[in-house]
């Protein structure tokens, strides 16, 4: 762990575990968002990956775009007056989504070449993508910068890109006894690749993505007093505790 | 009078379907990282919630009827889906607003205001929308699908809002109190729909 990192967690820790949106605060575990795809298309790896392509090529430039657009109607404050709110919610909510379907205008043909007549099994889902919370959530929050829309966009692409693949595996694997078409075993629980099964495979798998993810904050704070601690002796500094 | 009779019978038929054996939450999953986020937040009502989606659903229902023979004539109806009925909920979601900014001074009329854009723009509505359309559903259908929608999500909101509190018990294993438990329960709400209703996902 570099100095930078340790200096950071021991100061605030929470702070520093929640710009990670790829394990320690993932979207989906963390904070329940893009839920609908999941429990009911990503029953298998092919339709997770189909799912998780369109996300790569709607977020970020719909972000980027809701970004742009949003400075008409700014929140400049984290908790703004309900006046404000009720003034700027609904054209900002509206700009979110309509960026998000103006880039499916140019997403949706790359992913139809990508993937053909596959992509139909995707049904409504696909078109439903431009009003997820994943991609829309910043409009009820303070205006972000177009640097942090680009990495914040990216890092939760990656991480629910994660989530699903695991996910359509897990329940590919449960409900056929394959992953990715590849025999594994029998199948184990065929009730998995239906949106009920969804709701219950992802609910345990949430449960223990947030223990493993308890466990090393537990461990990455520890670590980091540790750091600092051999850092100040060295340096000749008095211990804070 | 026959006519009248008939398309009234088919549009609450349509709404008991979508509340019970279609229901948006538990056979689609639409709305539910809403749902997750209402039951929890007591800033927002779930009552007034669900009337503006109910409100926003009907009304959305008939203007995309509409708007889903322009996509049909168009020669790339796929990839304007989103763009047009999300137009169509827009237009919608205006006139509310302009009606709740009359409305302002009155009770309420604010924290409407705050929840509009919470209930108009979700995958709850949209996703009725596309299911109407893609189903080719006639107007007085689409209406009362779109009713009985937001009626089953109120549905699932109650439902869920009532197991909050013995979800926080302290004999549920800590791991999966919260978020978990939810989709757990939710889950098994589920499967108990398709014992009485059997089940396909129609896309």
């Amino acid at each position: 762990m570099k100095r930078h990192a340790a200096e950071l967690i021991t100061r605030d820790p929470e702070r520093f575990f929640h710009h990670d949106r790829v394990f320690l605060n993932n979207p989906v575990v963390m904070q329940g968002m893009g839920l609908a795809p999941l429990v009911v298309l990503a029953t298998s790896g092919q339709n997770a990956l189909m799912l998780a392509v369109a996300v790569a090529l709607l977020l970020t430039p719909s972000r980027m775009l809701a970004c742009l657009l949003s400075r008409l109607f700014p929140l400049r404050e984290e908790h703004p007056a309900n006046a404000e709110l009720e003034k700027k919610l609904l054209p900002r909510s509206i700009l979110y989504s309509g960026s998000a379907a103006v880039v499916y205008l140019a997403a949706y043909p790359i992913l139809n070449q990508l993937f053909g007549v596959s992509l139909l099994v995707l049904g409504i889902y696909l078109p439903m993508l431009v009003v997820e919370p994943l991609l829309t959530y910043r409009f009820g929050r303070v205006q972000e910068t177009m640097k942090k829309a680009v990495s914040k966009g990216i890092r939760i692409t990656i991480g629910y890109g994660l989530l699903l693949l695991l996910l359509g595996c897990v329940r590919e694997w449960l409900s056929a006894g394959t992953v990715f078409g590849h025999v594994l075993s029998r199948p184990v629980l065929p009730m998995a690749s239906m949106p009920a099964g969804g709701f219950i495979v992802l609910g345990v798998l949430c449960a223990v993505w947030r223990t493993l993810a308890r466990k090393y904050k537990n461990y990455l704070t520890s670590e980091a007093r540790g750091l600092m601690a051999v850092y100040r002796q060295k340096e000749g500094e008095p211990e804070d505790e | 009078m026959n006519d009248v009779m008939q398309a009234v019978g088919v549009f609450f038929s349509y709404a008991v379907l979508a509340v019970f054996a279609q229901n948006a939450v538990f056979t689609r999953g639409l709305g539910v990282s809403r749902l997750v986020q209402l039951v929890g937040d007591e800033r927002t009502s779930s009552g007034w919630f669900a009337l503006l989606l109910c409100v926003t659903q009907v009304l959305v229902a008939s203007l995309a009827f509409y708007a889903g023979g322009f996509i049909a004539a168009q020669s790339n109806p796929a990839q304007l889906r989103p763009l047009v009925y999300l137009a169509c909920v827009a237009v919608v979601s205006l006139f509310e607003f302009i009606v709740l900014w009359a409305a302002r001074g009155k009770r309420h009329g604010g924290q409407l205001l705050r929840i509009l854009p919470l209930a108009a723009v979700n995958s709850g509505v949209l996703g009725t929308v596309l299911v109407e359309r893609t189903q080719s559903f006639t107007l007085e259908q689409s209406m009362g699908f779109g009713l009985g929608s937001g009626l089953g999500y109120l549905l699932a909101v109650m439902l869920v809002t009532e197991a909050d509190r013995r979800l926080r018990s302290e004999a549920i294993p800590e791991a999966f109190r919260g978020l978990p438990i939810t989709l757990i329960y939710i889950g098994v709400l589920a499967l108990a729909i398709y014992g009485f209703t059997g089940h396909s996902v129609i896309l």
